[in-house]
């Protein structure tokens, strides 16, 4: 038992965290927990889910990626150009997913070759995938998508998508060799090099996989709202980092789950929806998702020297 | 004999061939008042690269600063209009000094002694600062800057505008802090090797916790000269400046993982980047320029920091 507790400990946290929303927000305002409002929220959840299961695994590594929400947005302008030349739409959401994935594997590429840190390869990526998205949309809204595309894509599809990737994640991190390398990168990544362990394969496939996963979510947006224009990403990757470090992974790397990406993923999108469904203001919700990451951080950088001295 | 500071001379050789192209291409480029324009402009961002060439040189980094200049320029604002605070001169500049040091203080705390990795701890505080901005301004302009604070931004004192006057002054302070004070030589022994540095015993703590308070401290000097320029304070202001300014330091040299790097670089650095904002408009691009603007920056800092490995293998080849 206390074992048990001790490796779910964090989940735990979380847990006891989101029951306390929850009353909360029963106090405050009841509607917003009524199955009808929650059923138009949860399709949100799902896309910044699907980012967040590759972006926890590059935490893991020790590694970062601010640049989820351009890459996003970058898929979402590819997809909107190529279905405003008429491209059917399965042609369109192609090539979504390439312009993800060359996003991801240019991040990839640096990371690996280059050995800069990921934070400043990704920031300056996160300007220039942002920048081009701008630049080739010229930032104009482009919309008016297949019906048929809609009614898939928008559908419970998205949650299929998600199920299947998250226990696939959650498998591989903890059931395969390539998984527990993951975590020997992170807490020691010359050992692991010594270890023949293929840092920079890992971290590249890593990479490239965020910047797919954050073209996933492109599509999916694109067909829950029927429009897409270059600044949908924007914020996204705090989001991202907020939920996985709140999740108990550790920022420096070596230490997280899955589960505890995907419960932080459900807090930091529930508080997030409250604070504008109830007080209607933008700039609370800045306040709110930027202090829980800094608690989170603090939280976990104490939690960690405890256990460093234990 | 120092060696030649090879990085500072491509910077600059790469700094003349594009004045020179500019001038070609729209002859008005360097025309008197377009380079008094041009300082006045870039004056701002010179004092904030001096704090983050300190930070950065220590292996940190602050990210914080472009909401840190909002809540600043939106605090000025409020104090100084006569319809919000209707405070005097002196007031608002120490008040926006004394806040901007504060919020230094705060990230440096956090990286200090809560141990938070300084970019995620700074990312943070973006946003938080963003929101107070937002939270104090209500989505309102302050539109009644009384004319004693809009002189401090196009006012001219003794022939040189105001804005480039305290540059000058921030510069000088900052190569003297740099090159010849303990406290400058310690930041540089910190970076290259924190160990050491602490084996040694230097008090790192107090170092970079100094550091974040004066990149705080020059972030507001930068609001003081910057935001009475125009006659509206908005909340989105100092949008992508933290970019702005990391990409102006890495450009000018510093090497993002610390140790390495000096003012001259990156006042060349700030030279560089205002001068490409700006011919992007020159060359008529137009609304357009605005766009690629950020994508150009992006590639900026990647070739910076490849540039810099790549140096950086070289070195370690020969020096082995």
């Amino acid at each position: 038992m206390k074992a048990f507790l001790g490796r779910f400990r964090q989940e735990a946290v979380l847990l006891v965290l989101l029951a306390a929303f929850v009353a909360v927000a029963w106090r405050l305002d009841p509607t917003f927990l009524t199955p009808k409002v929650q059923g138009t929220l949860v399709k949100l959840v799902l896309e910044l889910a699907v980012i967040a299961l590759p972006v926890t695994l590059i935490v893991i590594t020790g590694g970062i990626d601010l640049s989820v929400g351009a890459s996003m947005s970058l898929a979402a302008v590819a997809f909107g150009l190529a279905a405003e030349r008429g491209t059917p739409w399965p042609l369109a959401a192609v090539c979504a997913l390439v312009a993800g994935a060359l996003a991801g594997m240019l991040n990839g590429w640096i990371v690996s070759r280059a050995r800069i840190h990921p934070l400043i390869v990704t920031l300056a990526t996160m300007s220039a995938y942002f920048g081009l998205a701008e630049g080739i949309s010229r930032a104009r809204p482009i919309s008016g998508f297949d019906p048929a595309f809609q009614s898939l894509v928008a559908g419970p599809l998205m949650f299929f998508v998600l199920a299947l990737a998250a226990a696939g994640a959650a498998l591989w991190l903890s059931r395969t060799v390539k998984g527990q390398a993951v975590f020997a990168i992170g807490l020691n990544e010359k050992a692991a090099r010594f270890s023949a362990i293929d840092v920079d394969k890992i971290k590249f496939w890593l990479y490239t996989l965020a910047g797919t996963a954050a073209a996933v979510a492109a599509v999916s947006y694109a067909a829950r709202r029927n429009t897409v224009k270059a600044d949908i990403g924007h914020g996204m990757e705090l989001d991202v980092v907020t939920a996985i470090v709140l999740g108990g992974t550790s920022i420096t790397g070596g230490r997280g789950t899955i589960g505890g990406s995907l419960l932080g993923i459900l807090i930091v999108h529930e508080v997030r929806q409250f604070v504008s469904w109830h007080w209607e203001r933008d700039e609370i919700n800045l306040i709110v998702i930027g202090g829980l990451l800094i608690l989170a951080l603090v939280a976990n950088s104490a939690f960690g020297k405890k256990t460093d001295s234990a | 004999m120092k060696k030649l500071p090879a990085r500072e001379l491509g910077v600059g050789l790469v700094l003349f061939v594009l004045v020179l192209a500019v001038q070609l291409a729209n002859p008005a480029f360097l025309r008197p008042e377009n380079v008094r324009d041009l300082l006045i402009q870039c004056a701002p961002f010179a004092i904030m690269a001096c704090g983050m060439t300190f930070v950065i040189i220590l292996g940190e980094i602050d990210i914080s600063v472009g909401s840190m200049a909002g809540l600043l320029a939106a605090a000025l604002g409020t104090w100084a209009s006569p319809s919000h605070g209707g405070r005097p001169l002196l007031d608002c500049v120490f008040g926006v000094l004394f806040l901007g040091l504060a919020l230094g203080l705060v990230n440096g705390l956090l990286v200090v002694f809560a141990r938070v990795p300084s970019i995620v701890a700074t990312l943070g505080m973006l946003t938080v600062l963003r929101g107070v901005t937002e939270l104090v301004l209500h989505g309102e302009w302050v539109t009644d800057l009384p004319p004693f604070i809009r002189q401090l931004g196009i006012g001219v004192s003794g022939g040189v505008p105001n804005p480039v006057l305290v540059a000058l002054l921030v510069v000088a302070v900052s190569i003297t802090l740099a090159s010849l004070t303990p406290w400058g030589r310690r930041v540089y022994a910190i970076g290259s090797n924190p160990e050491a540095a602490k084996v040694r015993g230097l008090p790192v703590k107090q170092v970079k916790l100094a550091a974040f308070a004066l990149m705080g401290l020059l972030t507001g000097v930068a609001v003081l000269v910057s935001a009475p320029q125009l006659s509206v304070v908005e909340s989105g202001y100092g949008t992508g400046w933290e970019l702005f300014v990391v990409t102006c330091v890495v450009v000018g040299g510093v090497s993002i993982t610390g140790g390495r790097g000096s003012l001259w670089g990156v006042l060349l650095g700030v030279a560089l980047l205002s001068i490409i904002r700006t011919a992007l408009i020159f060359l008529r691009l137009g609304d357009q320029a605005s766009y690629w603007e950020r994508a150009i920056q992006g590639v900026l800092i990647l070739t910076a920091v490849l540039g810099d490995r790549v140096s950086a293998r070289r070195r370690a080849e020969v020096g082995a």
